[in-house]
């Protein structure tokens, strides 16, 4: 399953970039994280709970980013597994300067196994988005208190 | 004609006779796997593959084997050394397969691990807890890429993913070269066809759904050195002679019981890696386990039904006689051969024959592995596959010529005077009537009257259509030389003391109502109320000998059997009764049962009752000379034959022009089963069957994502035929006895599902006809419907 989308930030995208990829603002700004560290360069473990739908459960995961490019990509690779199945996704995120703030471009390849395949595939695709539109509020808080 | 003082029994053979089964089911008084409890018995729970390809690296098991209560443990490759590969029961090359995954796993829900512990929920949260490490392999979904040089493969030394490939057709396959010996005449009848149609089908995978899921209990008992297994099985007596191979024990150290079964439809004839391992489990712990599948588990590992590619062409002369039929299919199988898998597609291009008399034929068939459950017998088995592709290509050829459906087919039936009629295929035939079929069909769905409310419902700007399908099916299976557990039947009738009647049936049903059926063909054999009769199924210990319920062989291979061993109890009885009547010098081939006496025939004065014989045979003072005490019979029957039934169905479908739904209107089916035993279960087993059939046509479907992921595994995402998308069904019959068998009864089980589904088809493709509509594929998802309808600017 591809899920895509973009959206537009306030903040210069050099700050945007720092950060997309800074354990201690990311394991704010994910949505269920319990645990968020860094077990080697560029590797982060992580913990999560998550509802899809009936399906909830804790993920533990792995994050690696790769193909930095500062400020203007990267990439993630990203493996969790839990009780009702497992997520992998290979996710490439862009960010365009944009008058007033940055655009982030961002497209990810999701591929799900287990109960959360097949219990919560149709909504998998309307989770993600959803959680990806409080991480990016969580992250505009954090621009705007760098701001201030 | 002189009297005598007792009631008068009404025949019952043809009576609608209300299922015996029936109250203690609907009360919850009936007794199925899960009910069984035994003491000590401990639970299990498997743990299974997420993913449908990989190889397994390693398996944690330490922190589900830390759990208080955790009995045991163990892996696929442990469980080997207890337990080798299962057994199928087809002649074709294939892969090892064992109860639980040993290096690699190939479908999502295959076990890899087997947790047995004291109570169910418990086994369940330990076998959450083992830890399986894989490395992931590319999932084989397509099976026509599955197909493609340089695929990746599932099973060694199945190139291609190829299970089984095979071709005939012509004048059939030179033995030698294994080359088609001459089919010129194949393409020489598509060269000079004034018209050809040509179309790519799917029939769909499709998850069998028995009510009740499948479950076992298996109980070993060292000190005696025997194994009973209960389980949720179509087959007692084949799952014994599996589980005894298996296990290296002895037919006679093994007990199997089929208890109150709640539907199999094809999906409970295998032996699956849960009963075997059940068995072996039990063995090793000492103590009587038990497994009940959920319906998630049912979705993902009982086998499937379907899933058949047709690539189907046909050509006719302008008068519509048809001159040659070319099939390739593709069967996608999934990943495993289990008991009849490479059997079941064989099936289909046997009967994609038909009731046409076809000059010449052509079939290419290849069963090819993918990453998905495995596929075996669901209803109608191979036959609803090729009956499908046989009367969409019949309807499109109609339409091509602007013939009307009914008579197309009737053009092209094999007439009634040519039976019995070989194939080209090699079947033979029994016998057949088509024609008057079809007249009945005609006349009780008003044929013409619903063309005429079709065109009046189009005026009105209303998308509707009418659709028929004729169909001849394969039952009563065997004979022994088709079916490799044996194609007999037995039965065993026993008169007890006061004239009760207790027999058995290898047959073992689960929901045929055989208790009932067999009951009245007993009742009207002795001429003794349906009360005094009971008839036991299901346990290998109380029936001596069987082979078990599929392909529609109840009646037409179990009641023959019945029959038979009737009869010779019936000899038997009739030899005490003139030994009871000496001084009047009965002879006992004079002598008839009738009101529940034994009388001279037309004397009924000169008689005894059957209680009175029944009593002398069991105190038999004097011994009449000659004799052994008691009246217990037993008869094997074997078929010379299968039987042929056919029936014409037709529908009319209503389509929303918004929504793209659609909506079944009527449905018309006029079978032909041969002699009918009771009416009301006749009805029954169409009724379930049309249900199943239409649920094919319009709702079922099980999908695999890319990466072999099923996203159908709930009863949210698959889509189940519920009462109130169903019309009130039109039933009749018209009847062509058999001479196969004494009853002249041909089955009926599978029927329903058969005809069923071309025929909604056909309605819904006449529906969508005036947008240009040739084909549609199953099943008419609203989504499916709209498009099509979108694609002409919905506009017709």
């Amino acid at each position: 399953m591809e899920i895509k989308g973009e959206h537009e930030f306030q903040g210069p995208r050099e700050l945007l970039y720092e950060l997309l990829l800074d354990p201690d603002v990311l394991s704010g700004a994910l949505p269920g994280v319990e645990r968020f560290e860094e077990i080697a360069p560029e590797t982060y473990e992580s913990t999560m709970r998550v509802g899809i739908a009936s399906v909830r459960g804790t993920y533990t995961g792995r994050v690696e980013v790769l193909e930095q490019a500062p400020p203007e990509s990267y990439r993630l690779r990203i493996d969790g597994s839990g009780k009702p199945g497992g997520v992998r996704a290979d996710a490439v995120v862009e960010l365009a300067e944009a008058s007033g703030g940055t655009t982030m471009h961002y497209r990810a390849d999701v591929k799900a196994r287990g109960t959360i395949a097949r219990l919560g595939g149709r909504l998998l695709g309307g989770v993600a988005r959803l959680l990806i539109g409080q991480f990016f509020k969580s992250i505009e808080q954090q621009v705007d208190d760098r701001a201030a | 004609m002189t009297t005598v003082d007792g009631p008068v029994l009404p025949k019952l053979i043809g009576e609608r006779v209300k299922r015996r089964e029936d109250p203690r089911l609907i009360q919850g008084q009936a007794t199925y796997v899960d009910d069984i409890k035994l003491p000590g018995m401990l639970h299990l729970a498997f743990k299974r593959s997420d993913i449908a390809h990989g190889i397994i690296q390693s398996i944690d098991t330490s922190a589900a084997e830390a759990m208080e209560g955790v009995e045991l443990v163990i892996t696929g490759a442990e469980l080997a050394e207890h337990l080798g590969p299962m057994p199928i029961g087809t002649p074709f090359p294939a892969p090892d397969h064992y109860s639980v995954a040993t290096d690699r796993v190939r479908y999502v829900g295959e076990p890899v691990a087997v947790v047995v512990a004291e109570d169910r929920y418990l086994a369940r949260d330990a076998a959450d807890a083992i830890e399986v490490e894989y490395e992931e392999l590319p999932a084989v979904v397509d099976p026509e890429a599955a197909m493609e040089p340089g695929s990746t493969t599932l099973h060694e030394g199945f190139e291609r993913n190829i299970a089984v490939e095979s071709y005939w057709g012509g004048t059939g396959v030179n033995p030698e070269t294994a080359q088609p010996e001459d089919d010129s005449a194949v393409d020489a009848a598509f060269a000079e066809a004034d018209v050809v149609v040509t179309q790519r089908m799917l029939n769909q995978r499709l998850a069998p759904n028995a009510m009740e899921p499948r479950g076992v209990v298996a109980h070993y008992e060292p000190g005696r050195e025997y194994l009973t297994v209960w389980s949720a099985t179509q087959n007692p007596h084949i799952l014994r002679t599996l589980v005894a191979a298996l296990m290296g024990l002895g037919e006679h150290q093994v007990r199997a019981v089929a208890p109150e079964v709640g539907g199999g439809f094809g999906c409970k004839i295998n032996i699956y890696g849960e009963e075997y391992a059940a068995a072996a489990l039990s063995r090793l712990v000492k103590a009587p386990v038990k497994w009940i599948e959920d319906r998630t588990e049912a979705f993902l590992t009982t086998t499937h039904g379907r899933d058949l590619l047709g690539y189907i062409d046909l050509a006719a002369k302008s008068d519509g006689t048809i001159t040659g039929l070319k099939a390739r299919i593709i069967a996608d199988i999934g990943a495993y051969e289990v008991l009849l898998t490479a059997m079941i597609p064989t099936l289909t291009g046997l009967m994609m024959n038909g009731v046409y008399r076809l000059p010449v034929v052509r079939h290419e068939l290849t069963e090819v592995f993918t990453n998905k459950t495995p596929t075996d017998a669901y209803r109608g088995a191979g036959r609803p596959e090729g009956l499908y592709f046989l009367e969409r290509a019949v309807d499109m050829l109609a339409r091509e010529l602007d013939m009307d459906p009914g008579e197309i087919r009737r053009k092209n039936f094999v007439p009634a005077d040519e039976f019995p009629f070989a194939t080209q295929g090699g079947l033979v035939y029994d016998s057949g009537n088509y024609e008057p079929c079809l007249d009945k069909a005609l006349e009780v769905a008003d044929w013409q009257g619903l063309l005429a409310e079709r065109d009046a419902a189009r005026a009105e700007g209303r998308i509707v259509g009418v659709g028929l399908a004729f169909y001849v099916e394969v039952c009563g299976l065997g004979p022994s030389a088709v079916v490799p557990t044996g194609g007999w039947e037995h039965s065993g009738v026993t008169v007890e003391r006061g004239g009760k009647v207790t027999a058995t049936t290898g047959a073992s049903p689960h929901g045929q109502g055989n208790e009932t059926t067999f009951a009245q063909m007993l009742a009207d054999h002795f001429s003794i109320p349906l009360e005094d009769i009971t008839i036991l199924h299901g346990d290998t210990s109380v029936v001596k000998q069987g082979i078990g319920t599929f392909g529609s062989r109840s009646q037409a291979v179990g009641g023959a059997a019945l029959i038979s061993a009737a009869g010779k109890a019936g000899d038997k009885m009739k030899q005490f009764a003139a030994a009871l009547m000496t001084d009047q010098e009965v002879s006992p081939e004079d002598l008839v049962f009738e009101d529940g006496r034994i009388q001279v025939e037309g004397a009924p004065e000169v008689s005894k009752t059957f209680a009175e014989v029944a009593d002398f045979a069991y105190v038999p003072v004097p011994l009449p000379p000659g004799m052994e005490p008691g009246i217990s019979e037993e008869a094997f029957f074997e078929p010379e034959n299968n039987t042929y039934p056919f029936g014409c169905h037709i529908s009319m479908v209503e389509m929303d022009r918004e929504t793209g739904e659609t909506k079944l209107l009527k449905l018309i089916a006029v079978d032909d089963c041969g002699n009918v035993i009771n009416p009301l279960i006749v009805e029954g087993q169409v009724h379930g069957g049309l249900a199943q059939g239409i649920g094919q046509a319009m709702f079922e479907e099980v999908v695999y994502d890319e990466d072999g992921q099923p996203v159908t595994a709930s009863f949210m995402d698959y889509v189940m035929p519920r009462a109130a998308d169903l019309p009130t069904f039109e039933l009749d019959r018209t009847v062509t006895t058999t001479p196969i068998n004494p009853l002249g009864a041909k089955g009926v089980g599978e029927a329903g599902t058969i005809g069923s589904t071309p025929c909604v088809v056909n309605a819904a493709v006449d529906a969508l006809s005036p947008f240009g509509v040739t084909h549609i594929e199953m099943p008419l998802r609203p989504e499916r419907v709209w498009r099509l309808i979108q694609e002409n600017g919905g506009q017709s």
